[in-house]
């Protein structure tokens, strides 16, 4: 029964991946992106529980689990920690116009299916087949991080990121160990709750985030 | 452990409790402290290096986790006397440097500094592999340019100077690296005794050795890479210009060594004819830039550049010679450059120790504004003289033994047994011979000046004249450094015997003790004897003496007052020959090669203008490599650096957009 549906459920789970990546870059609010952020990190959880039930290994429940408790309600609740009334303002003004944002993110992915398929194969399972939507998370959270200018929208794109690579991993090889999984989640809080108090620095010290006018600082 | 290994461990010890020191101690304590401590560094690397001269073994294995040969330091002979030489001159410093008590020398930066420098220094020819050679060499390097920035708040030119020197600096450890990396990818490892077993005429030893050379030579200030000597040699605080000019351009010579003695012996002949080419035009060049200055550190700084040619000039023959089987001949060059080097410690750094206190006193080291000197500071001056002596190679000095030794060896070098030993070796020493004539001549006006005009005839200036004897531990440092040049001159028997094991394998076939402790060199058939030369003319002196003290006896003393004063007691100090005016006949023959550019300013008269009110003249003297060589290539960067600011410009996003770029480069790449 479960073997029928396990394909079409890496299907959706990596599809809902991939698009709330393109979504994220076509979107300019903040709060969105951050909405977005947590879908993909439920999303992250569901395709490593269903893994996990496919190969019948705990371990990757208590993964999963732990994904959803980090990328999904951690770090987005993190991120959005401030009022509702005044996140609703952020409006992130890009350096890549939407339509040109879009068919970046259709020729990142086209790439990765190129890069993966011509150099790793694509493999019989169905995992290895949507083994290109990481690497093509990893390059579109790389398009994040140089077309957004605030802080925070920077961080959002480190956060895909990084999802891209754990996806990457869950899929070519199974998932890692749960401690390292756990390692690797902390770190990422970590970096993600140091950046946010340095935003807040920032913000009080120059009145904006906008990492553009950093630049005065060199030399 | 052995002795040698706790001396060195001794040194590193009290490098690093030299440097607590510094960091902790009172502002009042500082310099005396400091200075205890790094004379005790020196005399510690003094002794050592002294017991692995006389063939004491033994050494200080550093172990590093590495996939490489082991980091040892253990040196050998050679490597002994470079310490003794380098520590040597680290005592004198060390001794004159505890008198600054306030000021930029007695900071802590400069304290922390001083023994980071004296140990790494010690320690580089202490290396028997290249990694804990080039590490210990960093540290020297670090130690120098921390010091010389030590006046860098006062004045803009320490820091132009600053930026020379770690250029330079680098320039030459890239150099160093890179021919010990050919000569380690060649041989498959790392030490010394691994690096050896190269074939001297294969492509990666020749490969290797103008890398080498191009490296040592930017350390030993030789033509044309010495264009950081007369900008970081004058600006530096002059205890440090001492331990640089007579410590540790000596380390470059070392340098030279170790790969023309040691690596890389029995090389092909073009290799000693390019040692000899370089020495003997740094020789030249330096010797004219000097006799032309009148800045007194700028003089001794383009005076070390001739030291240097000289000794590299004297490694050249010697590796020529020993082509050609000439080996006494060869070995007495190879001790003749060794003296040179020894002597040069000796005397230079009395004379850059000497600047200083001149610059204590009056706080002038141009030497046109000096003079008087004499009568003011009797101890200085007496110990300035004997090394001017020293550096003008002029008999009972050191100087004089060294180069006597070398024109020994290059006249009789080119025949063996009354048979020509080369064509080239024949066209190659009376060359060199000649080129070591005009050398000694034009160093005999140099110092003839920098004495006669700094202490001789009247005070040029209100500072000359209001000058005061330095404090006594400046004195005596002074005192020990002259001593040492005359010890080296009448004693050079001994010396020179000791030098020969370091690098002979028949030490006495090439250099024997004589008479009181005179020199023989029994290849070559050539004998001096210092004290018996001083007793000879002693015993030629004193009758005359004799007979002139008779004489005065017999005439009665007479008061004699001129009534107009002969013309001298009304002259003023401006009237006198200044340093500029001294030296103007050689800027007019070496016209070409120095370039001087002169500027005439004449003001006339507002009435008429066939009366002059004042005359203005400015003559200044470039340096010609600078200007021609250094300064287009110079340009050229500059350009290229201000076109490359467009490429890095503080923006995050766009070094981000490089990175993202290159990747996706890297994934399409992999991926065609």
């Amino acid at each position: 029964m479960f073997e029928t549906f396990f394909p079409q459920l890496i299907g959706l789970c990596t599809g809902a991946l991939l698009l709330t990546s393109a979504l994220m870059v076509w979107r300019h609010s903040l709060l969105a992106s951050i909405r977005l952020l947590a879908l993909q990190g439920v999303a992250l959880a569901a395709l490593v529980a269903v893994i996990g039930i496919a190969e019948g290994e705990s371990e990757l429940g208590l993964v999963s689990l732990l994904i959803l408790s980090v990328k999904g309600i951690g770090l987005p609740w993190v991120l959005a920690y401030q009022s509702k009334a005044s996140i609703k303002q952020i409006q992130e003004s890009t350096r890549l116009n939407p339509t040109a944002a879009l068919l970046a993110v259709t020729l990142l992915s086209i790439l990765s299916y190129v890069v993966v398929s011509r150099v790793f194969g694509l493999g019989d399972s169905s995992t290895g087949h949507a083994a290109p939507i990481g690497l093509a998370m990893v390059l579109i959270g790389f398009l994040l991080l140089i077309s957004r200018r605030r802080a925070r929208s920077q961080l959002i794109g480190f956060l895909v990121l990084d999802n891209g690579i754990a996806t990457t991993t869950f899929l070519t090889s199974g998932g890692v160990p749960i401690l390292l999984e756990f390692a690797v989640s902390l770190d990422v809080l970590l970096v993600v709750l140091i950046l946010h108090v340095f935003t807040g620095r920032m913000r009080t010290k120059f009145g904006g985030t906008a990492v553009d006018q950093l630049r005065e600082l060199h030399d | 452990m052995t002795g040698i290994g706790a001396g060195l461990l001794l040194q590193l010890g009290l490098g690093a409790l030299a440097v607590v020191t510094a960091l902790l101690a009172a502002p009042s304590l500082r310099s005396r402290a400091g200075g205890i401590l790094c004379t005790l560094i020196a005399v510690t690397g003094f002794i050592t290096g002294l017991a692995a001269m006389l063939g004491a073994t033994g050494g200080l294995l550093i172990p590093v986790a590495l996939p490489m040969d082991p980091l040892l330091l253990a040196p050998d002979r050679l490597g002994g006397l470079f310490m003794l030489i380098v520590s040597g001159v680290g005592i004198l410093v060390s001794i004159y440097s505890m008198s600054s008590t306030s000021g930029p020398d007695a900071s802590r930066t400069a304290w922390v500094a001083m023994p980071v420098f004296l140990v790494g220094m010690q320690l580089v020819p202490a290396a028997t592999d290249s990694v804990s050679f080039l590490l210990a060499w960093e540290i020297m390097t670090l130690g120098s340019t921390v010091l010389l920035l030590a006046d860098h708040a006062s004045r803009a030119s320490v820091a132009s100077a600053g930026i020379w020197y770690s250029a330079m600096s680098q320039l030459s450890f890239f150099f160093i690296l890179a021919g010990f990396a050919v000569l380690a990818a060649a041989s498959g490892g790392t030490s010394f005794s691994n690096l050896q077993a190269i074939e001297p005429g294969s492509a990666a030893a020749n490969v290797a050795f103008v890398l080498l050379l191009l490296g040592f030579g930017g350390k030993a200030e030789l033509v044309p890479l010495h264009v950081w000597v007369p900008r970081v040699l004058p600006e530096a605080p002059s205890h440090v210009s001492a331990a640089m000019s007579g410590a540790m351009v000596k380390i470059g010579v070392y340098g030279g060594l170790l790969v023309c003695v040691r690596l890389l012996p029995d090389g092909p002949a073009w290799w000693g004819i390019a040692i000899m080419l370089v020495g003997g035009a740094s020789a030249l060049y330096g010797i004219l830039q000097a006799s032309v200055s009148s800045d007194l550190k700028v003089l001794l700084a383009y005076s070390t550049t001739e030291n240097m040619g000289l000794v590299f000039l004297g490694l050249g023959a010697s590796m020529l010679l020993r082509g050609y089987d000439a080996t006494a001949a060869a070995d007495a060059a190879l001790v003749a450059a060794l003296l040179l080097a020894v002597s040069h410690a000796a005397f230079k750094s009395t004379l850059f120790l000497g600047a200083g206190a001149i610059i204590h006193a009056t706080g002038e080291r141009n030497l046109d504004r000096l003079g008087g000197l004499g009568a003011r500071m009797p101890v200085t001056a007496v110990a300035f003289g004997i090394a001017s002596l020293g550096a003008a190679a002029i008999p009972i000095t050191s100087g004089f033994v060294a180069e006597w030794m070398l024109l020994q060896s290059l006249i009789h070098g080119g025949r063996q047994g009354g048979a020509v030993v080369s064509i080239a070796a024949s066209v190659a020493m009376p060359i060199a011979v000649a080129v070591i004539a005009l050398t000694a001549g034009l160093a005999l006006l140099t110092f003839v000046k920098a004495y006669g005009i700094a202490f001789l005839a009247r005070p040029r200036s209100v500072e000359a004249a209001d000058a005061r004897e330095v404090p006594s531990l400046m004195r005596i440092s002074l005192a020990l450094g002259a001593l040492s040049v005359l010890a080296l001159g009448l004693l050079p028997g001994p010396i020179a015997a000791l030098v020969a094991t370091t690098v002979s394998s028949d030490p006495t076939a090439a250099v024997q003790t004589v008479g009181l402790g005179g020199v023989s060199l029994p290849g070559i058939g050539a004998v001096l004897d210092p004290i018996m030369l001083v007793v000879l003319s002693a015993l030629v002196a004193i009758p005359v003496i004799v007979a002139i003290i008779v004489s005065a006896r017999r005439h009665p003393h007479r008061t004699v007052d001129l009534p107009w004063g002969g013309g001298g007691s009304r002259a003023r100090p401006r009237m006198q020959y200044t340093a500029t005016s001294y030296a103007e006949p050689l800027v007019r023959v070496f016209d070409d090669v120095l370039k001087p550019s002169r500027d005439v300013q004449v003001t006339h008269v507002a009435e008429s203008r066939y009366l002059v009110e004042h005359v203005r003249v400015e003559q200044t003297v470039s340096d010609v490599i600078e200007t021609r060589l250094y300064r287009p290539v110079l340009n050229l960067f500059q350009r290229y650096g201000k076109a490359a600011r467009h490429v890095a410009n503080g923006s995050i996003h766009r070094y981000l957009t490089y990175s993202f770029v290159a990747l996706l480069i890297v994934l399409i790449v992999v991926s065609l």
